[in-house]
């Protein structure tokens, strides 16, 4: 099949304004499967107690749950998870155990759950967690024999269990438990058997892996039985790796637990998934059908209303508080201006003094005691202070300082026109002051003529350039497309550079290195003899600090005044387009071009509406859109999560048409496709399956399809009425007793038609 | 780790714990003297490989382990036609130095012997093992459909830097701005990331 459904996807995405439609589906994340307290349930034992011998304690040993009860119930009555927290309590310095659902109990002993069997594998390897369990469905079951569970026990096991882990097993029944005799069996083929399939082919996809068995006259063909490593515990961690990719900053704590209720939940199997994901993210129906909004917990941040009223307290405030600064700092002013108006008394009145003392030497003590080098620094004293006083003094009254006009003060430079010889040593020293007071005035009223040049210039221009629109519109156009073109490329320039500058490979890094390695060369070329000090002078010329200006990361720009930000100007010009231009709309915008509307990736991450990227409620969200049909998908596509297997039809494909060369069998296997597990729990299963067989398979062989009636507890009730089959004899025949477990060893079972085989090549001889 | 989930200001919650603990509870039904093997916890992986050479010390002992098909010189009467070695093991001599020499080839003859005829037909043929029916790489090329990383979407591209595959220019935008270590965390959730040992 080949991708045809890309463009279209296109030209559906162009929708200005989300669909309307009513609230989204928001859903809240789901808690820990914590159960509360269960009491045992000892009637079931009690009733058993009639017939001890006939009445056995079935287990479907699975590892998402292990389900227990006794062969005449209908239904297992206990489902526990294969986890058990066990810790030393410190605060009361005594251990704990909690085993299943009780393990959720609170943070504590969520953070000391162990399973029982390994990760990904149907395979128990932890028998301390696997004892604890038992104990467990023991203790609820209400057995309470001493010494020993006197029930016989049927248990389910995966398909070609490991030898070591079935040892294990059956040492923790026979020698732990005691119990009087084990029946070992597959769980699916329990579940076919209690479905009444006589030949068929059994389509298990459980929790850790899906088995393919194909079954001839109520037979196992066990050497062709094929396993594919996924199962539901392999799509929740990828649905959390997904996840976690998708919202790489998620404040919330996702957990497998979660994703198991979000697979469950809202999870399906696709019925075409190349023609669905494809349009999955469309506008149309994202929101009603197809994208699912979890909110995890969060705290909104307070922003408060304020009224009017308030704000206008607020505002009163500031306005009072700043008036209290301002006559704060009016009343230091006056209190600076009276210190100043005090010296200036006091200096005068030196001065007076100074003046009016009668010897030279007299003159001379006065200035030394205020320490005055002459007379003229004294004067010069005086002067700045009625200055500065004056100055103090009109800012106080708010006297407008420069008030007058540039040209007007450059006539109060009455000296300049005085001739030099006119004038003594003050009034030239004034003079040369007045001359330096006056190119100051000019400069200011050279920058006011500028200014105002500059401002006739861009008139003018503006000017022109309607004129040339108005008169030569295409060549005006053409100019403003190239600019724009232009902007766009900076723009995209300045990203790449950006981007860029992180990277070791890049040019400006590159050029960096080069400069340096440059630098390093240039050093000192005389070796260091002896013990002599050699100092290469740098910094002795302030040239030399130049080099760090080109090892500097940013490669300075040209031009010191910094450039308009290229976004700015690219607005101007898209508007002036907008308005003189008929082909530009208002489509063609950058704005418009990045709107979320527009993106994919806008859909996958928030949905159908607008983000707000403030917003907490909204950042505690997770959208499930691509997930909800990708996570099942991988049983037909292993690839998609890695898996290097083939497909679950590819597999079936290959033991039919592969493994069995009798058309009549081939015609068999096919009539009675038949699923179970909880991960075939997906309603559309059936209907996926049966297509892509038909797909795939030659026209002869009617292909049908059908599920459990109820795939995760047909396995136990299999078991169950299994053992409570009359035919006795083929019971016995598969039933391993205590003595023959004392006699044979832990590794021994009886095959039968519900079980494994022993392999011949570690067989025993018998 | 602080407890995510508010501690009631009672013992209430630590009654419901001891309530469930079953630590301390008496378990009449257990045999008091049990002692389980302190090496019962082992993982797959050592299972498997523990078992392999098991296996592998097994066929090794056979003085002809090439197959199970014994050197016509040890044997008397071969008629090359009938090459399985248990169709010609009934009409051995009783050469006891022969015996003693190829008591291991005998042996595996007897469990092929017993796999063939056994209780249930069409157990012959390789072992069934945990291993071994794993299912193989599918060789089917209309199954090699390659979808966007990022999103999930069909994919007609990929970046040759990252070697991630994307749907289109915006995600390719995305892609090109992932931070550090990111397009291999993608890579991985796809088995295709490069790990260097």
């Amino acid at each position: 099949m080949t991708i045809t459904s890309i463009s279209p996807i296109v030209n559906e995405r162009r929708f200005s304004t989300p669909p309307p439609g009513g609230a989204p589906r928001i859903y809240p994340a789901p808690d820990f499967p914590f159960k509360g307290w269960q009491p045992p349930q000892p009637e079931g034992y009690r009733q058993s107690a009639a017939t001890p011998s006939e009445s056995a304690i079935i287990i479907d040993n699975g590892a998402h749950t292990i389900k227990a009860g006794f062969s005449f119930e209908k239904n297992p009555h206990l489902l526990v998870p294969p986890i058990v927290a066990k810790y030393k309590d410190r605060k009361y310095n005594k251990y704990c155990a909690f085993v299943g659902y009780d393990a959720y109990a609170d943070a504590t002993t969520r953070g000391q759950i162990r399973t029982a069997f390994e990760q990904n594998t149907s395979i128990p390897t932890n028998w301390d967690i696997m004892e604890g369990i038992y104990d467990y469905l023991f203790l609820k079951l209400g057995v309470d024999n001493d010494g020993s569970v006197d029930r016989p026990l049927v248990i389910t096991e995966t398909v070609a269990n490991l030898g070591h882990s079935r040892r294990m097993m059956n040492e923790m029944l026979f020698e732990c438990y005691r119990v009087p005799s084990v029946t070992t069996g597959i769980d699916s083929l329990f579940s076919y058997r209690y479905n009444k399939g006589q030949s068929g082919l059994i389509v298990s996809s459980s929790h850790t892996s899906t088995h393919v068995i194909p079954v001839l006259d109520r037979k196992p063909q066990m050497q062709s039985c094929t396993r594919l490593n996924w199962g539901g515990s392999q799509s929740q961690d990828f649905l959390l790796k997904l996840l976690r990719l998708k919202y790489p900053t998620f404040p919330g704590k996702m957990t497998t637990e979660q994703m198991e209720t979000y697979i469950k939940q809202y999870c399906y199997l696709s019925k075409d998934y190349v023609s669905e994901v494809s349009t999955y993210l469309d506008w149309s129906g994202l929101e009603e059908e197809r994208d699912i909004i979890i909110q995890y917990p969060y705290t909104e941040q307070v922003v408060v209303e304020k009224s009017a009223e308030e704000l206008a307290r607020i505002a009163e405030r500031k306005k009072e508080s700043g008036r209290r600064l301002q006559e704060q700092a009016a009343k230091m002013r006056l209190e600076r201006l009276i210190r100043k108006e005090q010296e200036l008394e006091y200096y005068q009145h030196l001065h007076q003094s100074y003046l009016e003392a009668p010897t030279k030497k007299e003159q001379r003590r006065i200035l030394d005691d205020e320490e005055f080098k002459d007379e003229a620094a004294l004067e010069r004293v005086i002067r700045d202070l009625d200055k500065s006083i004056q100055k103090s003094r009109n800012k106080d009254l708010g006297a407008p300082e420069e008030e007058e006009k540039l040209e007007e003060q450059l006539n109060k430079f009455p000296l300049l026109d005085t001739p030099d010889d006119q004038l003594d040593e003050d009034g030239l020293k004034e003079k040369r002051h007045q001359r330096l007071m006056k190119s100051g005035v000019e400069a200011r009223i050279r920058a006011k003529a500028e200014k105002e040049r500059e401002r006739a210039r861009a008139a003018e221009e503006e000017r022109r350039d309607i004129e040339m629109r108005e008169t030569r519109f295409d060549v005006w156009l053409q100019g403003r497309r190239q600019q724009r073109d232009q902007l766009l490329a900076k723009i995209k320039e300045q990203a790449r550079q950006k981007a860029d500058s992180g990277n070791r490979k890049g040019m400006a890094s590159q050029m960096r290195m080069k400069t340096l390695a440059n630098l390093a060369a240039d050093g000192p070329k005389r070796k260091r003899r002896g013990g002599g000090e050699y100092d290469d002078d740098f910094g002795a010329n302030d040239d030399d600090w130049g080099v760090y200006r080109t090892v500097a990361t940013e490669p300075a720009s040209d031009d010191d005044e910094p450039e308009d930000d290229p976004l700015t100007v690219l607005k101007a010009v898209e508007s002036e387009l907008l308005q003189f231009d008929p082909e530009f709309s208002e489509k063609d915008t950058i704005e418009a071009q990045n709107d979320w509307t527009k993106s994919v990736l806008h859909a996958f991450l928030r949905g159908a509406r607008p983000a707000d990227p403030e917003s907490q409620r909204e950042a505690n969200q997770i959208h499930l859109n691509v997930e909800r049909i990708r996570v099942p998908e991988v049983v037909f596509q292993p690839a998609i999560a890695g898996v290097d297997q083939a497909g679950l039809v590819e597999v079936i494909e290959g033991i039919v048409m592969g493994r069995f060369s009798d058309p009549n069998q081939q015609k068999a296997l096919l009539k009675d496709v038949f699923l179970t597990g909880g991960n075939t729990m997906f309603t559309t299963f059936e209907e996926r399956l049966q297509r892509e067989l038909t797909a795939a398979m030659p026209d002869a062989f009617p292909i049908n399809v059908r599920k459990a009636s109820n795939p995760i507890f047909d396995a136990w009730r299999g078991a169950a009425s299994w053992w409570n089959n009359p035919d006795t004899p083929s019971r016995e025949a598969a039933t391993v007793t205590r003595a023959e477990y004392l006699e044979k060893g832990s590794d021994y079972i009886k095959e039968h038609e519900l079980g494994n085989f022993v392999s011949p090549s570690l067989g025993f001889a018998s | 780790m602080p407890p995510s989930t508010p501690q009631p200001a009672d013992d209430s919650h630590q009654q419901l714990l001891d309530q469930m603990d079953i630590y301390y509870a008496p378990k009449p039904f257990r045999n008091a003297t049990w002692k389980p093997s302190t090496r019962r916890n082992k993982n797959t992986k050592q299972i498997i490989s523990e078992s392999q050479r098991k296996e592998a010390s097994v066929l090794a002992t056979q003085n002809n382990s090439g197959a199970s098909t014994p050197n016509p010189a040890t044997g008397a009467t071969s008629d090359g036609a009938a090459t399985p070695a248990y169709s010609s093991a009934a009409s051995r001599p009783l050469n006891v130095a022969q015996a003693t020499q190829s008591l291991s080839t005998l042996v595996l003859e007897r469990n092929l012997q017993r796999a063939a005829n056994g209780p249930v037909a069409g157990l012959g043929g390789p072992a069934v093992t945990y291993t071994n029916i794993e299912s193989a790489p599918s060789l089917h090329p209309a199954n090699h459909k390659h979808y966007c990383d990022i999103t999930g979407l069909p994919a007609k591209y990929t970046d040759p830097k990252t070697k991630l595959r994307y749907y289109n220019t915006e995600i390719f935008g995305v892609v090109r701005t992932l931070p550090q270590g990111a397009p291999d965390q993608y890579l991985a959730a796809r088995g295709a990331n490069v790990i260097l040992k």
